[in-house]
This record gives structure tokens, sequence and C-alpha cells, in this order.
């Protein structure tokens, strides 16, 4: 599986409702290895033993008001230290799994939405059932909060088609500097940035790990010649745009406001000076000019190389030919 | 605090875990002070007959905290002491607290759910969907791994974007500046949000004029100033808004055609070739939708010579002013 995106840490509401969710789980679950629980939740075993030993010593003010042995939950501790073995022994006030705050559903229901083309998610009726399941879930209405289905054309069924058959794939494919090859590749996993999406492919052309864009994809076939490199065999990074050795370093100037579109060109540890009112100045990152022109040339106004002169040069020529395209 | 018996740290998560069992587990409710005298987590630092303010506003913002979660902390009144914070009781009501009995998920649904959690990365919405998750880990169901893996996401960088969100959670009216593209100066609006949505990959945002009643839709990355929400409060519609706010934006979409030349073969040409609802009209001419004049001028631009607008002359002009433009400030 994929390495889950670095997540922030924990706070005391996360912690709260782990352990909401935690008891009900234990209540279904007679006896559970905590490696198990761990692995279920998607978080650390030490995450888990705290929210045990928590557990293990909470309860009710009870009658008395002196939180009595009775009013308190209980765990077989010695399974617990010896066998890092869960066992519930005494129950208190909680009898079900909470509900989805209205925030919390409006996430997932606006994930949902977002992944509704997904050759995975053909049944939209069954897409509309689960909404509708999170609504009568959640605490009060979800949130209004909205993502449009993104059209995803018959290129991702076919790479999903590559990968359960175990073919390659092949394509043509137009790189930014306009240069079209006809590719083999074994996909390894669909990524998106919002309506944008990308393949994760290992190329058999040119050997390594390739990002291809589904939008430059043009004519996928399957092949008959059957994949090499598998999701497994390899570890893909969190991030969709990976810094390399090779990649130029440019200066660009750039409105304030515009700072959050360019946030994955600038490398970790770059700094930013104010150039003039609302407008900053930056480095960013490229892997070569043609897709730098490109992305400059989309933000007239707004973003500005300063240097290197080759840079500055490869993104004038390129607007001063757009320009000339309307000349007579 | 002056007292001689040392007073034990108890964990945050201990003292709110503590709170909500508490009200679970009581049918009547329990008065303030009986919640800070004996609930584990205040009685340690409850002071019998003297000055509990400070425990008082933690007992305040523990309240905020779990209601965010969704539990729902419920208040009840004692009859003939309208009114009185002392005698106020307090519970959570198991029936709106559990998750009602038929909602339960199968292996595929809850595959589908954490692909879609998995869709934000940064920002609130990245922490609701992981306790939702959470939530969801809690009925034990197992899910499926996916044939072909997937990272999709959606980005939520517009500053206006969180402030707006707990403004349509809260039903307030917000203002903030506007600016219009070909506009010189930003103008102060003043409106009822009521839905967030993104389309063609940009945050938007749906919302009514207190006065006109007309809707208005706006790009959150041409507000230019802080939100500011303000203690007017509306009455949401009875309608999810979601789908409207996208209809009304897709009819502007659909309504908008261009009509440009882009050379055989080259970036321009494979790729808006593939923008939904891009036809060919004649040879190397594709017909293209839009929502937003300047937005697809700016994409426009962006492909340089490997494209050229035909129509609308005002695209046309855009597009080669923005050109003219790049060319000038790289000179």
């Amino acid at each position: 599986m994929a390495k889950r995106a670095k997540a922030p840490a924990f706070h005391a509401q996360d912690k709260l409702a782990f352990l909401l969710s935690l008891v009900p789980y234990l209540m279904d679950h007679d006896r559970v290895r905590v490696p198990e629980v761990a692995k279920h939740f998607g978080v650390e075993p030490e995450f888990v033993r705290d929210a045990v030993r928590l557990i293990g010593v909470s309860g009710v003010p009870g009658e008395t008001s002196q939180y009595q042995h009775e009013d308190l939950f209980d765990i077989n501790w010695d399974a617990f230290e010896e066998d890092d073995e869960i066992v519930l022994t005494n129950l208190v006030a909680i009898d079900e799994s909470p509900r989805f705050s209205a925030r919390e559903a409006a996430a997932l229901i606006a994930g949902l939405q977002y992944l509704s083309s997904l050759p995975e998610n053909a049944d939209r009726a069954a897409i509309a059932s689960l909404e509708a399941k999170l609504s009568r879930g959640s605490s009060s209405q979800p949130s209004p909060v909205a993502v449009e289905a993104t059209e995803t054309d018959a290129t991702l069924a076919l790479l999903r088609e590559s990968v359960e058959k175990g073919v390659q794939v092949e394509f043509d494919y137009s790189n930014s500097a306009g240069h079209a090859e006809r590719r083999k590749v074994d996909p390894l996993r669909v990524e998106s940035m919002d309506a944008d999406w990308y393949v994760r492919a290992w190329c058999h052309l040119r050997r390594a790990v390739r990002t291809f864009r589904l939008d430059r994809i043009s004519n996928p076939v399957l092949t008959d010649e059957p994949i090499t490199t598998h999701a497994k065999d390899v570890s893909l990074p969190d991030t969709l745009f990976e810094s390399s050795a090779d990649d130029l370093l440019v200066t660009i100037e750039v409105a304030e406001s515009a700072l959050p579109l360019l946030a994955d060109y600038v490398p970790d540890g770059s700094t930013l000076s104010r150039a003039s009112e609302g407008r900053v100045r930056t480095t960013i990152r490229v892997t070569h000019y043609h897709g730098l022109k490109r992305l400059i040339g989309s933000m007239a106004g707004v973003a500005r190389v300063l240097e290197p002169e080759q840079a500055r040069a490869a993104v004038a020529a390129w607007a001063r030919e757009g320009a000339a395209r309307y000349a007579d | 605090m002056p007292t001689s018996r040392p007073v034990p740290r108890i964990p945050v998560e201990e003292r709110l875990f503590s709170l909500v069992l508490a009200l679970l587990a009581t049918e009547s409710g329990l008065t303030k002070n009986e919640i800070l005298s004996t609930v584990q987590g205040y009685r340690q630092r409850y002071a019998p007959g003297g000055d509990n303010a400070n425990l008082e506003r933690q007992f305040e913002r523990d309240k905020d905290d779990i209601r965010e979660l969704g539990v729902p902390l419920e208040t009840i009144e004692t009859p003939g002491q309208a009114g009185n914070n002392q005698t106020l009781r307090y519970r959570i009501p198991r029936g709106s607290y559990e998750l009602p009995e038929d909602v339960r998920f199968s292996p595929q649904e809850v595959t589908l759910l954490n692909l879609a959690a998995r869709v934000w990365r940064e920002g609130s919405l990245s922490s609701e969907s992981r306790r939702a998750l959470l939530k969801l880990g809690s009925l034990g169901v197992t899910s499926d791994e996916p044939v072909l893996g997937y990272a999709p996401r959606v980005r939520v960088r517009d500053a206006a974007f969180e402030p707006l969100s707990a403004a349509l959670e809260k039903h307030v009216i917000v203002r903030f500046d506007y600016l219009k593209p070909g506009q010189a100066a930003a103008r102060r609006r003043e409106v009822e949000p009521l839905a967030l949505f993104q389309h063609q990959g940009r945050w938007h945002l749906y919302a009514a004029e207190p006065d006109t009643r007309l809707h208005k839709t706006f790009l959150l990355r041409r507000i230019v100033s802080p939100i500011e929400l303000t203690s007017r409060g509306f009455q949401p519609p009875a309608e999810d808004p979601r789908e409207q706010a996208l209809r009304d934006l897709e009819a502007i979409w659909e309504s908008r055609v261009a009509i440009v030349e882009a050379v055989p073969g080259s970036d321009a040409a494979t790729r808006l070739l593939k923008r939904r609802g891009t036809t060919r009209v004649g040879n190397d001419r594709l017909s293209l939708h839009y929502a937003d004049p300047d937005i697809i001028a700016d994409e426009l631009a962006g492909f340089g010579p490997e494209v050229v607008v035909i129509d609308p002359p005002q695209l046309r002009d855009a597009v080669r002013e923005r050109l003219e433009r790049t060319v000038a400030e790289h000179g």
C-alpha cells in the first residue's frame, strides 16, 4: 500500500474521537491484539496503547460521585501488559459508535463527489445512497461544500484494466516541449491535483518511474506484454512533483495573492522577500524551461521571471511567437 | 492557586473523555457545579465554595471542543427557573449521539470513503476527514484495496476558505473586498454564504445578497481582504444549495463558447481536445466552453503560439494583451 501523507499531530480532540470510536470497536472484538487495532485504524500501536491505558481507568462519577470500581471501564491488565492484547471486562456509558460531525460528513461527501467519475464508481446510485447514509449519520446537516466531479476519460478505465490483467499499456505522449513519443508503461498509481489527473508509471522507454498527465495521453491500448514492475516494488513519494538534482532554479516576482498557486514549485527552505507592495520575490524549481514558459505565460501581470537570463528569454520568445500569431 | 495539596495534571483528552462519559450516563442532566465538582479533570481543580472562574471558562471551551466533534451537548432548564445558569442542566442525549442503526457500511463503501477522505491533505478538511475515518473504523469493517492505487488531492489554498466555511456553518453574513478583473479597485461585498464549491479546479463561494435576494458566485482567489464574519445570522435555504451552485455555474459554462485554432499535434491541441465539452469544428479548429473569460484567457495565453483565438473578439483581445504584456515584462 502507498505510504500515507505525513499527517499532522493528533490533538486532544482527535484523541477524544479515537477514544469514543475505539470503545465500540473493542466491544465487538472480545480479544484483539494492539497491532491489529493499530492497522485497522491506521494509527501507531503506541497511540492505541495510550488510549487503552486511559480507557482502563476512566468512567463515570456514579451514584457516589466517587468513581467507584463499578463505575469504571476495566480491562484485563495482565493480557494487555504481557500479551499486548485488549480485553474489556467492564463497560460503562458507551453503547454505540458516535455520529459524524456536520463538517466530517461534509468532508467525506465532497470527497466522494470529486471521485465519482472514477471507473470504480460507475454505479452512481450507490454513491448517492452512500451520501444519504453519511447525512443520516451526521449530528446535524452536513456543511454545503462541493467539488465538481472531474471528467476522466476512458484512459483511466484502461489503466485499471492494464493492472487487473497484468499487461502493459501503450500510448502516445506529448511532453511539455511538444515532442510526442510512443510509450509503454506499467501503471503504478493514479494521482490527481484538483481538476488535473496523472498516472505514475514505470516507463519502459525511459527505464524509470515517470509521471504522465492524463490529458497528454492519446491513443492508449493494452499490449500483450506482461507488467514487470508492480506498485509494491517501488516506493512512490507523496508529493506529485519530485525534485531532482537536474532541476533548474528560477527567481521570480509574483503577486503575493498568487503565491499559494505556486506552492508546489517552491523548494523547501527557499526564501521570500518583498519586492514591492503586494509582490514578493522567490525561487521556484522547474525541470526545464518548456514547463516554465507555459506556467509564466498563463500568469501575465501576476508573475514574471527575473533570472537567469536564459529563463527570461525562453518566456519572452514563447510569448512573442504567440503574440505574432495575432499580428495579421 | 493557593492550595496545600498538589494538583495532579490530568491530560486534556482524559478530561474531555470523562465529561462525555458523565453526560452520556446521566438521564436528568448535571448542573455546571455538579460537573466541576465531580467529573475527572475538573474535580481535582475545584475549590468548594471558592472562586472557580478559571475552571468555568475551561468548561466553556471544552463544551465547544466536544460540540465540534459532532457530540450533541444539550441543556435543560429547570421548570420555573428559566435563565438561571446555576440550575441549567447538561446532558448528551443518546439518540442524537449514537450513529443510527441503519447507518452501516459495506467493505466496498468503506474503501470508497477511505479514498474520499484521502482527497484532503491540508487545512481543516484534512483533520475533519481523519476524524471521520476514526469513527468509521469504530464499526470494524475492513476495506478492500483498489486494484490500482489512487492518490487523489484537492487543494484548499485560498486564505478565504477556512473563515468562509466557519461562516457557512454558523449561518452568519460575511463581508469582504472583491476585485473583479478589469476593475481598478476592489468593492466591499456583504453576502449570506450558502455553499463553497470547486469548479474546474477553483474554489468558489455561492452566496445570496441580503437586499436583492440575488444569488452570486465569487471566485475565492479574487477576494482581496480578510473575511469578516458579522454577528448577523440568516435563515439558510431549505433546499441543498450545492447542486444549485454547480448548476448555475454550469449554465454559464455551457453558454460561453470560444473557437480556437490549435497547431496539430501540439500540447494545446492534445489537451484542449481532452477538455470536457470540446469539439472539433473544421480542420484545426476547436470549440470549447468556459465559465470565466479571464481564466480561459490565462490558460490560452500559456499555450503561446500553439493556439490562436478566433472568436469571440473580446477573448481574442484578452489573450493577445496577455501575450504582449508577458513579452514587455520579459524584454
